[in-house]
């Protein structure tokens, strides 16, 4: 009859994702923990790459994007272009993904988010419109169908970090896993040099923190604005690109990560960029343990409520300083 | 002469607009015998939508909480009436052995929950639909609008409530029914009779009828005047002295209870409510009713729910992209047009005009403060009971 139905509730689940291929036959208490915090550790990884993207956005232009899920399907489908016109290695697309989402970043930003500067409940509604928008775009595209990435071969398997005597591992982590932790971090990595060692970075961080100030100095803000948000996008499509072969690669699959995304911003905060990769460190192995000793839907419940807790006390973050107003 | 018309005019009540709202009240009210069914069925639904939209509008339009949690009181009112109705259902024809619901029994529960057995009994149920959803608000009203959480924020916290009972519902299959919720409800029956739809879909008008004269009068009073102001310079209107966090509680709590019957009207006509009316995806609708129709307005949303729901009926027939028209038409509001829908219909024949209310009279804010006051003893009393678990709250 009418709609409501056909929307799906996306329900997702940290720790259900992160699908170590162990058997816990060890039975050992020990050795399901010491997985199930690996598994968190496989999680940070993804949190950590969905979430800085936003921080960079929401830090330099207190912006709320919640599109941001959709750049990273964006980043997803791009590599699924790459990969069945060209037939291209995963790792190979991941600059395409990049360019790619900054384009489309850069054209929303200039046609979208621009008109609605300093007005963050404004640009809420419009990210959320540009968010329905772009699914259904790519909807109309490439079809409501799941499509699904090839995983390159040479980062396959496991690699066991405890082995039993008769040889099966015992408690191991996926090399894909670590893949994505070694591309979360060197982003990071990446980011930090671009935001504290260069020009480009130092004019961002002065945006950052007194706009008008920097206006002043003349600093070109509306290019700033444009380059960051593009940056932002960008690094939304490399998530997208490096998860699209997780799971499969369909149009709601980005709002599965929109909310995880923010908690790891809320919780970290956006005054050092080290405060995402701390939150995300945070909600990853917080989600992991609970879900060991309870199970997932209420580690997510309880992490959520913790995240609604902090946001009451700190709104600010856990890893920010204390600003003089 | 015409000044004394004018006077007579401005002092007396807009009948204009009751004379218009009368009319749209009767065309609506003999609908059903003009449509079918299913359109009957359709513009219930709708109007509950509407309802809940304008629900919305009191905070977001008037104070300037954005939610996405609406669909979440929404549906704890609708779990409320679920429950009565299951329950009664199964009474009836016991297929499964005892009084149990059926998703209990496959669940292996073998008692009724000692929080659900209550709501066998219709006044219960009915106090349910009402209070939980409030007192759900209540709670995170009076957690997160006494701190210095503002604008953006309220609005991340809303998506995370939203998003964790969504998990939450799911996930306890044996209470809640899990991802299918609760289905094959009982039909409503009050002392023996069961109630039509036609008698389903008078019921609710009158309701959303309420819904919409109750918060066009807050909204005039001195109280709406205070929320608006509160929307427009929160700071200031706390250097005058109001105790700003409360009137958002108090709005925010009213909401949530008028976002719970609509859910609880719901569930009788739907037959059946699910954790997707909780997911943030159903929040994020009625927000996108309240933007489209226009913030602040009330009419608004109305209109605007009334509207996109009939045209989505007959586009999805169509076209599976019907979402799409949505976001941009979304993108197309918030871009060029702030006031929403609302905001094309001229000044002059508008119902801005018609909405006008004549210059008050001075002595009538009075009866109104009066009526504010009924409540001031309340919050006092509360306020006084949270001094007993923190020292330090002087202000």
């Amino acid at each position: 009859m009418l709609g409501f139905n056909s929307i799906q509730a996306h329900i997702f689940y940290l720790a259900q994702e992160a699908t170590a291929a162990t058997d816990a036959t060890g039975g050992a208490d020990f050795y399901t923990f010491a997985n199930q915090l690996l598994n968190g550790v496989g999680i940070v990884g993804v949190l950590l790459l969905t979430g800085l993207g936003l921080a960079i956005t929401f830090g330099v232009m207190r912006i709320i994007n919640l599109a941001h899920g959709e750049f990273i399907m964006l980043g997803a489908y791009v590599t699924f272009l790459m990969q069945s016109l060209f037939q291209m290695d995963l790792l190979l697309t991941i600059p395409f993904a990049f360019l790619g989402t900054a384009l489309i970043g850069a054209l929303t930003e200039l046609t979208v988010i621009r008109r609605l500067y300093g007005r963050p409940l404004e640009t809420l509604l419009a990210t959320w419109g540009l968010s329905i928008v772009i699914q259904g775009v790519v909807k109309l595209i490439f079809s409501a169908q799941l499509k699904y990435v090839k995983s390159p071969p040479y980062i396959s398997g496991n690699l066991s970090v405890i082995t039993g005597q008769d040889g099966t591992p015992l408690v191991s982590i996926s090399y894909y896993r670590m893949f994505i932790i070694a591309v979360a971090l060197l982003m990071l990595g990446i980011t930090l040099y671009l935001l504290y060692q260069t020009p480009l970075g130092r004019q961002v961080r002065a945006v950052a923190q007194n706009r008008e100030m920097a206006k002043c100095l003349g600093v070109n803000t509306s290019l700033i604005d444009l380059l960051t948000f593009a940056y932002g996008c960008g690094l939304a499509g490399i998530a997208g690109a490096v998860i699209s072969s997780l799971k499969s690669v369909s149009p709601p699959m980005g709002q599965d990560y929109l909310v995880d995304a923010w908690m790891v911003v809320v919780t970290g905060g956006v005054d050092k960029l080290i405060g995402v990769l701390a939150g995300s460190f945070l909600i990853g192995e917080a989600n992991a343990a609970i879900a060991f000793m309870l199970n997932d839907p209420v580690a997510r419940v309880i992490v959520l409520a913790a995240v609604i807790v902090l946001i009451r006390y700190r709104p600010e973050g856990l890893f920010t300083v204390q600003k003089r107003a | 002469m015409t000044q004394v018309l004018d006077g007579v005019q401005r002092s007396t009540v807009p009948v204009k607009l009751f004379i218009t709202a009368g009319i749209v009240f009767l065309i609506f009210f003999i609908l059903p015998f003009l449509v079918g069914v299913f359109q009957t069925a359709l513009i219930s639904k709708l109007l509950l939508f509407g309802a809940l939209a304008i629900s919305l509008d009191l905070v977001w339009g008037f104070t300037g909480i954005l939610s996405f949690a609406h669909g979440v009181f929404f549906t704890l009112g609708g779990y409320a009436m679920a429950y009565y109705l299951k329950l009664n259902l199964a009474a009836a024809n016991n297929n499964y052995g005892g009084e149990l619901p059926d998703f209990m029994v496959w669940n292996g529960l073998e008692q009724l929950p000692w929080f659900i057995a209550p709501l066998k009994f219709l006044p219960i149920a009915i106090l349910a639909m009402v209070l939980v959803p409030a007192a759900f608000a209540y709670i995170i009203g009076w957690f997160i609008f006494r701190s210095k959480v503002s604008g953006v924020y309220i609005t991340i916290i809303t998506l995370a409530i939203s998003s964790a009972l969504t998990t939450l519902f799911i996930s306890q299959q044996a209470y809640t029914g899990g991802t299918n919720g609760i289905t094959d409800v009982a039909i409503l029956s009050l002392a023996g009779i069961d109630i039509t739809d036609i008698n389903l879909y008078w019921v609710i008008l009158i309701f959303t009828t309420l819904v919409l004269a109750g918060s066009w009068w807050l909204t005039k009073s001195n109280l709406g005047l205070i929320l608006r102001s509160i929307n427009e310079n929160e700071r200031r209107i706390s250097y005058l002295g109001y105790d700003v966090a409360s009137f958002k509680i108090f709005i925010w709590t009213l909401s949530a209870a008028i976002a719970g019957i609509a859910g609880g009207l719901f569930v009788p006509l739907n037959r059946f409510i699910s954790p997707v009316y909780l997911a943030v995806a159903f929040g994020t609708q009625v927000v996108i009713w309240v933007a489209i129709g226009g913030r602040g307005t009330l009419v608004g949303p109305l209109i605007a729910a009334l509207l996109l729901g009939q045209v989505q009926n007959s586009a999805e027939r169509v076209t599976q992209d019907w979402q799409l028209i949505v976001g941009v038409l979304l993108l197309v509001v918030v871009l060029f047009l702030p006031k929403g829908l609302m905001g094309l219909v001229p000044e002059r024949i508008g119902f801005n005009k018609l909405l006008e209310s004549p210059t008050p009279n001075p002595s009538a804010g009075y009866v109104r403060a009066g009526l504010l006051d009924w409540f001031t003893p309340l919050q006092g009393a509360l306020r006084s009971m949270q001094g007993w678990f923190s020292k330090d709250r002087d202000r």
